[in-house]
This record gives C-alpha cells, sequence and structure tokens, in this order.
C-alpha cells in the first residue's frame, strides 16, 4: 500500500491523538481513581483508628475527650453512612476445643442503622474495621461510609479526561491541518510543478514564501527551473547558430564542389586548349602548301586548258580543276578551323581597360542579328533588353568580352529559329502561336556584374549540359558549327575575366546562358 | 452469742460502709446552675439527660474518677453502678451522640479549678474548698 505525504502525517497526528487519548480516557483516569480509592480508604482506616484509640482511652483512662472529638469528627463528615462500636467475646467450647467468638453490635449511630458485623467493602461502601482491647471490653469499630463523593469524583475525572481529549483531538484536528498546508500542500505543488517541468513547461514555478526547508526547497526548485530554462534558451540558440554554421558550410560546400568543378573544368579545357594550339599549329603549315598548290595548280591547269587538247584531254583537265577547287574549298575551311583554333589559344590575350557593359551588349546584340540577317534574310526574331542604368563601366577586354556575347546570340538565333521550323513542320497550336524572342539583360551587383542572355528556343537536354562547353562540342548538322564557339567564350570569361559562365535550361522552353563579371 | 457476734460484726461493717461512703457536695460554676437542686434533678444532670440549664448555659459534668473515694461513692449514690457500668454507659451516650461526656478528675482541687473555669459546669466532691464556685444545695442540703 503507498501513501502520500498527507496520509502519514495525518495517520501520525491520529496515532499521537489515540496515544493521549488512551492515556487521558484509560490509564490517567484509573490511575486517579485508584489512589483516590487508596486515600479515602486510607482515611476511613485513619478515622477508625482515632475511635478505636479514643475508646481504649476512655476505657482504660475514664478519659472520654478523646473518643468525645473523633466520634464528633466522624459524625460531621457526610460521607459516613455508619460507624458501629462492635463488641466481641470469646468463649471456649468443649465440643470443638475451640474459642467461640461473638460479634454484637454494642452501640451504632445513627442509631437506626443497624450493621451486620460481617459486613464488607462494596462499590458503594468502604467498611472499615479498628480493633480495640481493654481488660474492660474488648472488640472492633466499624466504620461505614458511602463512595458517592468516589463515584462523583470518578465521574468528574472522566468528564474532565473526556473534556481534555476532545481539546487534544480538536489540537490534533488544527496540528494536522497546519502541517498539511506546511509540508503536505507545498510538497504536492512541487510534485505537480515538476511533473509539468518535467512535461515540457519551463516557466512552472512554486510559491516559496515558507522559511523552513521546505521553502528552501521551493527555491531551489525555482532556481533550477529557471536555470533549466536559460540553458534551454541557449541550447536552441547553439541549435540556431549550429544550423547557420551548418547551412554555411553546406553552402560551401557546394561553392567548393562547383568551384572544384569548374576547376577540374578549366583544367581539362586549358589542357584541351593547348593541345589544340598544338595541333593547330602543326597542320596550318601542311595545311598552307596544300591550299598554296592547290591554286597554284588550279592556275597551271587554267593555263594548260588554253593549249590545243583532245576532248578527253580536256575532259580531265575540267575534271583536275574541279577537285582543286574541292581541294581548295575544304583547304580554306580547314584554314579557318585552325585559325579559330589558334584564337582559341591565345583568348585571354586582350587588354583590359573601363567598358560600358550595356553598350557593349547592345552594340553586339545589333551585329549578331544584322549578320545572322545577311546570310538568312527571312529570319525574324524579337530582340528585348533590360538594361541595368546603375552599372557602372567594368574593366573588361572588349573585344574577346563581344566574341563571347556574339557567341552566345548566334546560339540563341540558332536555336529560336531550329523551334521555329520544327513547330512550323509539325503543325502546331503552338507554331501559330510563337514567337521567337532573345532577351538581353543586365544586372549590377554588389562586387559583381551579371549579363544574362536567354532564349525561348529548343532549350538544351540534360544529357548533354555537362559537355556544352567542351571544345569541337556541337549539336549543329556538319559545316554549321565548329564547336568551339561556348569552349572560346567559356575560356574568355573564366580564365580571362576570372568571371563565372553558367547555363540554366529546359528542354523545350527556354535557354539561358549568366556571364558573371567581377566588378 | 455467735448471733450476737454476728449481727455485731455485721453492724460495724455496715457501719464501716456508711463510714466509707464520704459526703459530697455538689459545686458548679457561677454562670447556669441553679443554686438549689433536686437530687432527681442531679441526677438527671449527671447522667447527662438535661443537656442544658434553664439560661440555655450548656451542662458540662466534672466527676471524680471512680477509683478515687468520692468517684467511688459518686458511683454508689448517684448512679448505682459500677466502674465499668459507668464507663460503658458515657461511651454508648458519646458514642451515638446523645450527650457530651463527663469530665474526669483525680483531685478535687482539678475538679474544682474546671468547674470554675467552665461556664455551666457542675461537679461533685467530698469536700468543696473555697473558690469562685457555687456550692449548690440539693434538696435544701449542702451535702448528701
Amino acid at each position: 500500500m503507498r501513501f502520500g505525504v498527507k496520509s502519514k502525517i495525518w495517520i501520525t497526528i491520529i496515532g499521537i491523538v489515540m496515544i493521549f487519548a488512551f492515556f487521558l480516557l484509560i490509564f490517567f483516569p484509573m490511575q486517579q481513581e485508584k489512589y483516590l480509592l487508596k486515600n479515602y480508604e486510607k482515611e476511613v482506616q485513619t478515622l477508625a483508628n482515632t475511635v478505636a484509640l479514643g475508646v481504649k482511652i476512655a476505657l482504660t483512662e475514664q478519659n472520654f475527650e478523646g473518643v468525645q472529638t473523633a466520634i464528633d469528627f466522624v459524625n460531621k463528615d457526610k460521607r459516613l453512612t455508619f460507624v458501629a462500636m462492635i463488641q466481641t467475646d470469646s468463649s471456649f467450647n468443649e465440643q470443638t476445643k475451640k474459642a467461640d467468638v461473638k460479634k454484637n453490635v454494642f452501640k451504632s449511630y445513627p442509631e437506626t442503622f443497624s450493621p451486620d458485623p460481617g459486613w464488607i467493602s462494596n462499590d458503594t461502601m468502604i467498611i472499615k474495621w479498628s480493633p480495640f482491647s481493654t481488660d474492660m471490653m474488648k472488640g472492633q469499630i466499624m466504620l461505614g461510609f458511602d463512595t458517592s463523593e468516589i463515584i462523583k469524583s470518578k465521574k468528574e475525572i472522566r468528564q474532565t479526561s473526556l473534556l481534555v481529549c476532545g481539546l487534544i483531538l480538536l489540537l490534533g484536528f488544527l496540528v494536522g491541518l497546519w502541517l498539511a498546508r506546511q509540508i503536505s500542500v507545498p510538497v504536492l505543488a512541487l510534485r505537480d510543478a515538476a511533473l509539468e517541468v518535467g512535461g515540457g513547461n519551463r516557466n512552472k514555478y512554486v510559491i516559496a514564501t515558507q522559511t523552513d526547508e521546505i521553502g528552501e526547497l521551493g527555491r531551489a526548485f525555482n532556481e533550477m527551473v529557471s536555470d533549466l530554462r536559460q540553458a534551454e534558451e541557449e541550447n536552441i540558440k547553439s541549435n540556431k547558430n549550429l544550423a547557420a554554421s551548418n547551412a554555411h558550410l553546406e553552402e560551401a560546400l557546394v561553392e567548393l564542389k562547383s568551384a572544384q568543378s569548374q576547376l577540374i573544368h578549366s583544367e581539362k579545357m586549358a589542357s584541351l586548349g593547348q593541345l589544340t594550339a598544338g595541333i593547330a599549329h602543326e597542320i596550318k603549315n601542311p595545311l598552307n602548301f596544300i591550299n598554296n598548290f592547290a591554286e597554284i595548280t588550279s592556275e597551271l591547269l587554267n593555263e594548260a586548258s588554253q593549249a590545243n587538247l583532245t576532248p578527253e584531254q580536256r575532259d580531265l583537265v575540267n575534271q583536275a580543276k574541279d577537285n582543286l577547287i574541292k581541294i581548295n574549298t575544304h583547304g580554306k575551311r580547314a584554314d579557318s578551323i585552325v585559325k579559330n583554333m589558334l584564337q582559341h589559344s591565345r583568348a585571354t590575350a586582350g587588354e583590359f581597360q573601363f567598358s560600358d557593359i550595356n553598350d557593349l551588349c547592345n552594340e553586339f546584340m545589333h551585329l549578331a542579328y544584322h549578320g545572322i540577317r545577311a546570310t538568312n534574310n527571312v529570319f525574324n526574331c524579337t530582340l528585348e533588353t533590360n538594361f541595368d542604368p546603375r552599372l557602372r563601366p567594368v574593366k573588361v577586354m572588349r573585344e574577346d568580352l563581344g566574341r563571347v556575347i556574339l557567341n552566345l546570340l548566334n546560339n540563341a538565333f540558332y536555336a529560336v529559329n531550329e523551334k521555329y521550323h520544327r513547330l512550323q513542320n509539325e503543325n502546331t497550336d503552338e507554331a501559330h502561336e510563337f514567337r521567337r524572342i532573345v532577351t538581353v539583360s543586365t544586372q549590377a551587383n554588389e562586387g559583381n556584374v551579371k549579363i544574362r542572355i536567354r532564349d525561348n528556343g529548343n532549350g538544351i537536354p540534360e544529357e548533354i549540359m555537362d559537355r556544352i562547353f567542351n571544345p569541337f562540342f556541337t549539336t549543329k548538322p556538319t559545316g554549321s558549327g565548329t564547336g568551339l564557339g561556348l569552349s572560346l567564350s567559356y575560356d574568355i570569361v573564366v580564365k580571362g575575366h576570372n568571371g563565372n559562365l553558367q547555363v540554366e535550361s529546359v528542354a523545350g522552353r527556354y535557354t539561358q546562358f549568366t556571364i558573371t563579371l567581377p566588378a | 452469742m455467735l448471733a450476737v457476734i454476728t449481727s455485731l460484726i455485721l453492724f460495724f461493717a455496715g457501719f464501716h460502709g456508711f463510714a466509707q461512703d464520704q459526703n459530697l457536695s455538689v459545686i458548679s460554676n457561677t454562670k447556669g446552675v441553679p443554686d438549689d437542686m433536686k437530687m432527681e434533678d442531679l441526677r438527671s444532670v449527671l447522667k447527662g439527660e438535661k443537656q442544658r440549664w434553664g439560661d440555655g448555659t450548656k451542662v458540662v459534668v466534672a466527676l471524680m474518677k471512680t477509683n478515687t473515694p468520692a468517684g467511688s461513692s459518686t458511683l454508689k449514690k448517684i448512679y448505682g453502678m459500677t466502674s465499668d457500668e459507668l464507663n460503658k454507659y458515657w461511651l454508648a451516650l458519646v458514642f451515638q451522640g446523645k450527650a457530651k461526656a463527663p469530665a474526669f478528675f483525680n483531685s478535687a482541687a482539678e475538679l474544682q479549678v474546671f468547674v470554675e473555669q467552665t461556664p455551666g459546669a457542675i461537679g461533685i466532691v467530698d469536700s468543696p474548698g473555697s473558690g469562685n464556685h457555687k456550692k449548690i444545695t440539693i434538696d435544701g442540703k449542702k451535702t448528701f
């Protein structure tokens, strides 16, 4: 069985009160009654002895003063039931050979009362004997005192005990209440508060106004809750800081991975650039020989064709001339590729100068548009610009950055045109609604400048996204692109300007290149 | 002759007996006690039958102890009892609260002083001396 603090207090109080009640109601009254009765018997015995002594003196010395005084004293006592003088007469019984003792009442007071010499004490009367013996007379003084006074005294004792017991019970009840208030109530409040704090409420305090240990416990609890709340707040703050640090670290990790990726890419591009430059340099000389000798041979064949030749000979000369034309055409194309490759190798060779990026973008946007219109006069595209007027002149290699913008715009025009033709071929509703749009925008930021070139063309498929900056990678048909434009642009921006070139695209919807330059 | 002798012996014995019975006188305190009393009244007073005098004074009896000649004479002339009977008589009265016991004295002088000092006291002596007390006549006689 489990007892609470309050139960234990009440059990203790009730136990103490019961012990008090036992002593007050049973033990002490019994003791008092015992002593009272003993004293009463002693008193009656003393009176009997006094009367007996008085009788003896009266009979032996003929002095009745003592017995007179004793009898007067006894007779005045209200507790007296009777006083009797018993005369004892002894005679030898011949038959039994023993002395026969006869007791007779000589005189008694009150006269009308006739006590029996054989009486003994009972609940209502105490009877005491005191012998006397003279030559003239032998006998006993027999005193009978009633016990009404004793019974009355007993009753008073019990009533007093009951009253005191009632007071003790009341006092015990009050002490119990006081203890419950002083101990049980604060302890239970402390328990409830502890449960509430344990449940998560860190603002739960107890009232601790007492100056005793209970009060100290309450104050210690309040301090503990306060410390706990403070520690929790600090913990939350630390967690927030930790989360922020984690976020920073994750961001740094992403940036690091990006930088690592860019570094790898840069290294790769640098290696490819060097390789390309080496190859171009080595190819350029034999290519020059091919082109030059093709031209010379073509001139020789022209001269030979003016001579008298048989028709078969003329056909052969003409075929040779056609072949030479093809050799020369493809040789020049190869030369162009080699030149581009060489340009790639010296992409960062320009000089930095402060340039208005908005003007630069505007200039090369029109240059690119008119360039494509020159080769394809049916091409039509909406050009949109959103130049940031806050943009300050930035130190760049103007011609190189122009080539980058030109490359990106050429690709954008190509992409919107391809999408347009595809939609036309598919003859869908989208084909009628589709409008080719290329947007060039700039943005001034704290510490950098951004140039965005966006088209609503076919977009770049996800699977080739990581290869678009590789040299010689192109999705254009053979002869339409060398695959060096984006690679060259990447080198100019990243290696030449310490910037960044990023692409964002959704296949079939748009492509956006973002050039970030330090300002 | 024998009869004469016997008669003489009895005569002298009787004479001697009479010679032992002393004349007794009654003395009293000056307060309460009348100057003359009848023998019956005296006996009544001395037996404790009368508790107060005519003026309301409480009766106090003073007697010579029964082992004195005066006491012995008092036993015979007043009480007609033996010493033990007298003691029992007074013990019974005292025990039952009917009377106040007499004061017994060994000498007449003591008795006389007691009577003189106790209002309402009356005593029996063989030879009353002079003092501050009254000599009560019984049936007109100073002694009996």
